[in-house]
């Protein structure tokens, strides 16, 4: 009858979707995470808080580091070894973990476990006969670290702590009536043990025991060892040299154990090299623990007074007298 | 009658006599033995009394009706020590046990938890009767006993007294006891696991508890008990010290105080009142009152219908309540440091007790630290969260899961005892405290000693406002607490406390696994007497 023009035109292109539903890829988020971050995994975390976290870690930290130079500063102006101290802000700032990914709370996260949300108790049993003077110097410097909760408790196993033991870790902090303002707990006990026991996660850790290993697992929460095989080697020596021959040797492995420090103390400032590490610690408390302090040769004692300067060690010093 | 039947019946007759000629002469038989037995019993009994010379020294006296006034001292058992040897001394006691042999007869004479070897022997001093006569003493009967102590070579393993033994002068019986005794108190102590193994007797809990008065002379309940009393003075000595003042609160009460159907309603002249669960709300009234600091020991009725092993109906309740400055922290400072003291106290001054308690029940002794481990709830949940258990953030702790909390404070920290503070305010009463920073969480805590509640307590609300907000909140009638938040309206300061059972908490020190041995006279919902 009639021809009507085409209302439209004959092809029209219409898109049809080849995927029937869109999921985000589950395999692209490892590739993007390094070993550090594997507390991230369970994505319970908004990772914007996180990273507000973590800004505000590296902003404390920076600051506990200014703090520790102005101390260093101050103390180049009031003692004679002035040109030693120099080394205090160095070796503080040399403290800080080496990645640059490092944040203070993640490096707990690897150490002791998932986070639940809970101050991370840290329980030490120690014999009030033989106190731990490695781990006093090591809680001084966690609590520049990290916002310790300190608290010491006699056990119902003795009768009688003198006052010192039970103030040895310094004046309780202002806020310590709220636990879980803190990231660390550091519980000391008196108790009649026959050794140094740490336990920590009863669930995850069995109890480690002996004052060097547990000084290691204390100072991993502040610095990994160095990735330096050699170095680690080195620092793990000096350790065992402390506990094993100067605390508990005889008088002659005493002295041979001085003559080597002697010798290592006569290359470096510190033993490992310019820089504080737990070997300076370990022997340090045990050179005093076995009362050679008098005794010892002269780059040992110019050690001493060194390590002595740092305010950590004070700790120590007032037990041991 | 048939012929048969008549020989029959004759028979029948002559069988009878037959039978009954022969009932006769056992009869006779049987009379003439018994005449002959009496002679001789007769014979024997005036041959013995003719050669009793000791006549005078044994025998059951008349009973003591305050006669006459005897200046006699009478030594106590735990006083007779080689110290004492070939002293001729008066003593009295109970008759433990008697065994004759021959001629001797051996008694253990014992007073509370001590007792003594004594030893009557046929001599010039004693006759074959008077031994007879101490040989036949039931057990449990009191004597008074004249005796020479003696010392010996080889130690007496079974006695408190091991050093010595009494050689018995006279011997006279103060108050006799019934032969047959409801139980014997060996079987009492005896350990439930030895009882099984060696196949002997032990006594069961019901027994023990309706023979209550016999079941308390024995060594454990006697150790129980004034370890018990110990941990009474204690708390008041402690807290006496610290300068709290001790209160005396009314249990008869026109208001139930903590809600619930567990009252015990009383008739009280034309209406009826309540028999107080806790003295909380007057606690309360007497810091309003200016006491500042006050603790109070006395009954507390609970109308639980629970059958457990760490329920009763009636039980002594020691409370503290007191006032303080900033933070409810003090609170928990001073009721800890009252517990820690408690607990060197009975470590320090009352170990033969304890051991004596552990003879029979034995366990792990008590462990605590000092200062008190203070935990928070978030701690609480973060380990049983790794222990596998999952809870919610404001769910109350089930029993099961307080005593896996227990143990695993106990793995980490060694203590038996210690605080839960910060609970959720959920699962609280309406008068407790919220937390400021936190209104999820409330300032409340709760004590466990090997796992188990002995206390709850909290900062308490002291504003009438916030009182009658929380009691709207929780859907209680404001009506029947008028007098409650009225105490509150004329100035009243900040304070908190708690309250602890005295028999859980010697049951837990001691490591018992009921209640009803801690507690002298047991009220359940099953028992009434004695």
């Amino acid at each position: 009858m009639y021809q009507v023009k085409p209302v439209s035109g004959g092809h029209v292109k219409v898109d049809l979707p080849t995927c029937m539903y869109k999921l985000p890829n589950i395999h692209a988020q490892q590739g993007n995470s390094c070993t550090s971050e594997h507390a991230l995994q369970n994505g319970e975390v908004d990772p914007a808080v996180r990273a507000l976290e973590a800004r505000q870690d590296e902003i404390l930290r920076k600051l506990y580091e200014l703090k520790a130079a102005v101390d260093g500063l101050a103390k180049t102006v009031t003692t004679p070894d002035a040109d030693l101290d120099l080394t205090v802000s160095s070796c503080l700032s040399s403290h800080s973990p080496i990645p640059s990914t490092f944040k203070g709370v993640t490096d707990l996260d690897t150490v002791l476990g998932k986070d639940l949300g809970a101050l991370r108790d840290i329980v030490i049993n120690a014999n009030p006969a033989q106190p731990p003077l490695t781990l006093l110097v090591l809680h001084s410097l966690l609590c520049q670290r990290y916002r310790v909760l300190s608290t010491v408790h006699v056990h119902s196993s003795v009768s009688n702590v003198p006052q010192q033991l039970l103030s040895c870790l310094g004046p309780s902090h202002a806020d310590s009536y709220s636990r879980n303002l803190f990231q660390l707990g550091f519980t000391l006990i008196w108790k009649d043990v026959p050794k140094l026991q740490m336990k920590f996660s009863v669930q995850n850790m069995c109890p480690i025991e002996g004052e060097a290993n547990i000084a290691r697992f204390l100072f991993k929460l502040m610095a990994p060892y160095p990735s330096d095989p050699a170095q680690a080697t080195l620092i793990d020596n000096w350790v065992d040299m402390a506990f094993f021959q100067l605390a508990e040797g005889s008088s002659k492995e005493r002295a041979a154990v001085l003559r080597a420090l002697n010798s290592a103390l006569g290359r470096n400032p510190w033993l490992t090299g310019s820089e504080l590490s737990l070997a300076d610690v370990a022997c340090y408390c045990c050179v005093l623990q076995s009362g050679s302090v008098s005794s010892a040769p002269a780059n040992v004692q110019r050690w001493i007074k060194s390590c002595e300067n740092l305010g950590h060690f004070s700790p120590a010093k007032l037990l041991v007298k | 009658m048939t012929k048969e039947t008549v020989d029959g019946a004759m028979e029948e007759q002559q069988a009878q006599s037959k039978k009954g000629l022969k009932k006769q002469q056992k009869e006779v038989e049987k009379a003439a033995k018994k005449a002959e037995k009496q002679a001789k019993l007769a014979a024997e009994q005036q041959s013995t009394e003719e050669d009793d010379f000791a006549k005078d020294r044994y025998g059951v006296l008349a009973m003591v009706q305050s006669q006459q006034k005897l200046d006699r001292t009478l030594v106590r058992v735990k006083d007779l020590t080689p110290e004492k040897a070939d002293q001729l001394i008066w003593m009295r006691a109970r008759v433990h046990t008697s065994r004759a042999k021959g001629k001797q007869c051996f008694l253990v004479l014992r007073q509370q938890q001590f007792n003594v070897q004594a030893l009557v022997a046929v001599g010039d001093r004693a006759s074959k009767q008077m031994v007879k006569f101490a040989a036949n003493i039931t057990k449990e009967s009191i004597v008074d006993v004249e005796a020479a102590v003696r010392r010996v070579e080889q130690k007496i393993e079974s006695c408190s007294q091991q050093d010595v033994e009494l050689h018995i002068e006279r011997i006279f019986v103060i108050s006799q006891a019934e032969p047959r005794l409801p139980l014997q108190l060996e079987d009492a102590v005896r350990p439930d696991g030895e009882g099984e193994e060696e196949g002997r007797a032990t006594v069961n809990q019901d027994t023990k508890l309706d023979n209550r008065v016999i079941d308390l002379r024995t060594t454990t309940s006697q150790a129980i008990f004034r370890l018990q009393s110990g941990v009474c003075q204690l708390f008041r000595d402690t807290l006496t010290q610290k300068g709290f003042v001790e209160i005396q609160t009314p249990k008869i009460i026109s208001a139930a105080s903590e809600g619930g159907a567990n009252v015990f309603t009383v008739s009280y002249f034309k209406t009826s009142a309540y028999l107080a669960q806790s003295p909380q709300l007057y606690k309360q009234m007497c810091i309003c009152a200016d006491f500042d600091k006050v603790f109070c020991v006395g009954p507390v009725f609970r109308a639980e219908d629970s059958n457990t092993h760490r329920h009763l109906t009636e039980f002594v309740g020691l409370d503290i309540e007191m006032a303080f400055n900033y933070h409810y922290h003090e609170v928990i400072e001073s009721i800890t440091d009252t517990m820690v003291q408690i607990f060197k106290g009975l470590r320090d001054n009352f170990q033969t007790e304890i051991q004596t308690v552990n003879k029979q029940f034995p366990s792990e002794p008590f462990k605590f630290l000092e200062p008190t481990l203070r935990l928070e709830y978030t701690e609480a949940l973060a380990m049983l969260h790794e222990a596998g258990v999952e809870m919610g953030d404001e769910e109350d702790l089930s029993t099961p899961n307080e005593k896996l909390l227990g143990r695993l404070v106990k793995e980490k920290y060694d203590t038996d005892f210690y605080v839960l503070d910060k609970y959720p305010l959920a699962v609280r009463p309406f008068y407790t405290m919220p937390d400021p920073n936190n209104p999820k969480y409330s300032n409340s805590y709760d004590m466990f000693m090997r796992g188990e509640e002995i206390l709850s307590g909290a900062q308490r609300v002291h504003d009438a406002q916030l009182l009658t907000e929380r009691a709207i909140h929780h859907q209680i009638d404001l009506e029947k607490i008028k007098a409650y938040i009225d105490s509150f309206r004329y100035g009243a300061p900040p304070h908190g406390g708690g309250g602890i059972g005295l028999e859980r908490v010697c049951m837990l020190y001691l490591g018992l696994h009921n209640i009803r041995q801690t507690s002298m006279f047991p009220r359940d919902p099953k028992r009434l007497t004695p």
